[in-house]
């Protein structure tokens, strides 16, 4: 033997007779325990959902990379959901216009509004106008029969050409716009 | 090493067979911990952890024949998570004080065993240019006396890299060996 192995022999053969001592296995013992304890109280920890999702991969950056990967698609996911939702909001605050008349322009600035009350369902526009819901109802009741008589009116002028005319001559006279019946 | 019987108790669940098997299994674990690490306390976290995995995946392993396997390969992966976590240690030469340490024990009675800080410093100070693999295969191969098959299954690394890393090791250790004692 070289006298360089044979002091490496010994060397070897220090350490080896030199096995580490473990002080007390009691302690260790006890922290295994604890821990064990610890971890069946917190079976869904985030460390063992990463190991139960992506514990088949082995290599370390690859694992990390999937990870990653799917935290930015869990949030692109939850981004797109979000626009969505926002889109759809958006949608159902539109008017779908399926009644005839609403087709109509509205003459006047209360007809406009109401137009728009009752086409969206919801709140009157105007922010500075507060009444209540029945009075709402009220009023829109009061427009209706309003109309239905000027209907009736309007068919009871057409029906009659000479009062027709006696009315329409009577609107000029008086310079009243409103003149074709 | 450890009795078959008692492996099978707890892989059926026994939790005081598995106190026992901790009481049995720590000193072997902790030995190749603190050789691979240096350090006392975290070869002892090193053991704790592996004594919660080997509970919690025991029932995973086929026979209890290749417990032993298991446990070794266990620790050193945890050995080198844990040398990875560490910073990178700025190089240090050769310690004269250690040196002299080593070169008493071989003249005087080199079958005395050494204390746990002596041997921490004296594997570290043999080791320090060693990969983290190479000096697995070191501390298994000339410490733990275990045979190339035995590490290969241990590490997971093939047999002729086995022995291609313990060749450098050896080398590298002799080297220091020659140049310093």
């Amino acid at each position: 033997m070289k006298p360089e192995n044979e002091k490496y022999s010994k060397v070897l053969n220090i350490l080896r007779n030199s096995r580490p001592l473990l002080d007390s296995t009691q302690d260790i013992e006890r922290e295994v325990i604890n821990k064990i304890a610890r971890a069946q109280q917190n079976k869904l920890s985030f460390s063992e959902a990463v190991d139960f999702l992506f514990g088949w991969v082995y290599i370390g950056w690859v694992r990390r990379s999937l990870i990653t990967a799917s935290v930015c698609l869990i949030f692109v996911f939850v981004f797109q959901q979000g626009i969505i939702l926002k889109r759809i909001d958006m949608l159902s605050r539109q008017t779908i216009v399926t009644d005839k008349e609403n087709l109509l322009t509205p003459a006047t600035e209360i007809e406009r509004l109401l137009t728009e009350y009752r086409n969206t369902g919801r709140r009157f526009p105007s922010k500075t106008t507060t009444i209540t819901e029945r009075e709402m109802q009220e009023l829109l009741e009061y427009v209706n029969e309003l109309k239905i008589k000027y209907k009736e009116l309007e068919n009871i002028i057409e029906g009659d050409p000479e009062l027709k005319k006696l009315i329409e001559k009577k609107l000029i006279d008086n310079n009243r716009i409103k003149t074709n019946l | 090493m450890i009795d078959i019987k008692l492996i099978e108790e707890c892989r059926g669940g026994n939790f005081n067979n598995f106190r026992k098997l901790v009481e049995l299994t720590s000193p072997f674990a902790y030995s190749v911990a603190f050789r691979m690490l240096s350090d006392e306390d975290q070869a002892k976290d090193v053991v704790q952890e592996t004594m919660v995995t080997i509970w919690q995946k025991l029932k995973k392993i086929k026979t209890a024949e290749v417990y032993k396997t298991w446990i070794y390969r266990i620790v050193v992966n945890k050995c080198y998570d844990e040398m990875r976590k560490r910073k990178r240690n700025p190089e240090f030469g050769a310690d004269e004080k250690t040196w002299g340490v080593i070169s008493n024990r071989i003249s005087e009675e080199p079958s005395a065993a050494l204390e746990n800080k002596e041997t921490s410093k004296i594997i570290s100070l043999l080791t320090e240019k060693l990969s983290p693999k190479q000096k697995a295969v070191f501390i298994l191969s000339d410490l733990e006396e275990m045979s190339n098959d035995e590490i290969s299954e241990i590490t997971g690394l093939s047999k002729s890299a086995v022995k291609s890393n313990l060749h450098y090791a050896r080398k590298n250790i002799s080297e220091k060996v020659e140049k310093f004692l």
